[in-house]
């Protein structure tokens, strides 16, 4: 592994793993469950009599698969959220822009990295309106993931992410704030230069915001940050509207 | 109580993953089991219940599984504690063991007739370890009425 660390889509694979673990463990144990029962079915039906008490066990064993089918069900649509997620973030080197709702974008970001917020960090989301912007949605999902995580990553135990969205003056605007230390003035200033980082371990992904900020101004856009020591963070992506964006081409 | 009786108590924030092992358990097992969603719904429940075994997930939004089963261990001591994880890390497995007294450490996704064989174990030691406090009150309290005697005895003879 490199000096800096796990890329951005190594945590992500990761994030995956974990996350197709839950629903895989549950298939699994389900499927088990349900040749079980069955057996056990034929078995009572084996001599084509079935006798009260019987009845009584073959009740018990359809409400087993009952309820096994439809935890089944539950954890496909998982499996689909989350292969459909992945899907869309690893379309980075597509290069044809779609309109998009930077909110979908989001939600997509937030399943991937589940396994990384969930069991510290609680994600509040304002979400306001917000018009498509064209755009290529693998590259905003990379750099909402990489703001996401930053975020995660200095908050020290258990905090807070928020997470807001408006329209603004032909702009998407989408805002990650996170309750951190802050960012020291100093370091404000080299925030989006290339290898910049204040981390001092291998968790750093001293290229993610310089990338990001190159990503957002490649789509007519722009990255901003705010911050007061002690009191959190505000990275501020601003995207023009689908309207604006076609009507400069 | 009989090992058959034995209540099982199962908490993962995933209610896919406590319903598959429910119904799993409830299949193949007479063991009551209860599950929970939250691990602190789980902790009062330990007030009021008695628990043979528990089985927690690690990564819980409310409190990780280790905190949860060194909880579980101030209340129920005797309750075998296992972990189930979707998150293998030989770090957080070395300190659920020493940290919460960890019987076994499973992970996801698990392989049922495994889990069956741990649960019963599990079972079988949280037995034993009730019957031998019972068994060391017993012997307690027949020494103090040994004391009690020789005492009496001894003031008759004196």
């Amino acid at each position: 592994m490199s000096e800096q660390g796990d890329s951005s889509l190594q945590q992500l694979m990761a994030g995956l793993a974990h996350e197709l673990n839950t629903p895989l463990g549950a298939i699994r144990s389900n499927r088990d469950v349900l040749q079980r029962a069955i057996s056990r079915l034929l078995d009572i039906l084996a001599d084509d009599v079935v006798d009260a008490s019987e009845i009584e066990q073959i009740r018990g064993l359809v409400n087993t698969l009952d309820e096994v089918v439809e935890i089944d069900q539950v954890a496909v649509d998982v499996i689909t959220d989350l292969v459909a997620s992945a899907r869309s973030l690893w379309q980075t080197d597509e290069a044809v822009k779609r309109s998009v709702d930077l909110r979908k974008v989001l939600d997509s970001t937030l399943l991937l990295l589940g396994h990384e917020l969930k069991h510290r960090i609680e994600v509040v989301k304002e979400y306001g309106d917000l018009p498509t912007v064209e755009c290529l949605p693998g590259q905003m999902n990379q750099v909402f993931m990489n703001l996401i995580l930053n975020a995660s990553q200095v908050i020290p135990e258990k905090g807070t992410i928020t997470i807001r969205t408006r329209s603004s003056d032909g702009y998407a605007v989408v805002e990650i704030s996170d309750s951190g230390p802050g960012i020291a003035p100093d370091d404000l200033e080299r925030i989006f230069d290339v290898g910049f980082t204040t981390k001092q371990t291998k968790s750093g992904m001293g290229l993610g915001l310089g990338i990001s900020k190159d990503i957002i101004e490649r789509q007519g856009g722009r990255i901003e940050v705010e911050s007061t020591p002690g009191e959190g963070a505000t990275f501020r992506v601003l995207v023009p509207h689908a309207a604006e964006s076609s009507a400069a081409r | 109580m009989s090992e058959q009786n034995a209540t099982i108590l199962v908490v993962d924030d995933e209610e896919m993953v406590t319903s598959a092992l429910r119904s799993f358990l409830s299949l193949e097992t007479a063991y009551r089991v209860l599950t929970f969603t939250s691990p602190v719904e789980a902790l009062d429940t330990t007030d009021s219940e008695w628990i043979d075994v528990v089985i927690a997930d690690f990564m819980m939004p409310e409190m990780d599984g280790i905190t949860f089963l060194k909880a579980v261990r101030e209340k129920r001591p005797e309750a075998t504690r296992i972990l189930l994880t979707g998150y293998a890390d030989k770090e957080n497995a070395i300190r659920a063991i020493n940290e919460a007294g960890l019987y076994y450490y499973l992970e996801k996704p698990w392989d049922n007739d495994h889990l069956q064989v741990v649960v019963r174990n599990g079972v079988e030691r949280a037995t034993l370890v009730r019957e031998l406090e019972a068994r060391a009150a017993e012997l307690e309290s027949a020494h103090e009425d040994l004391a009690g005697f020789r005492k009496r005895l001894m003031q008759a003879l004196l």
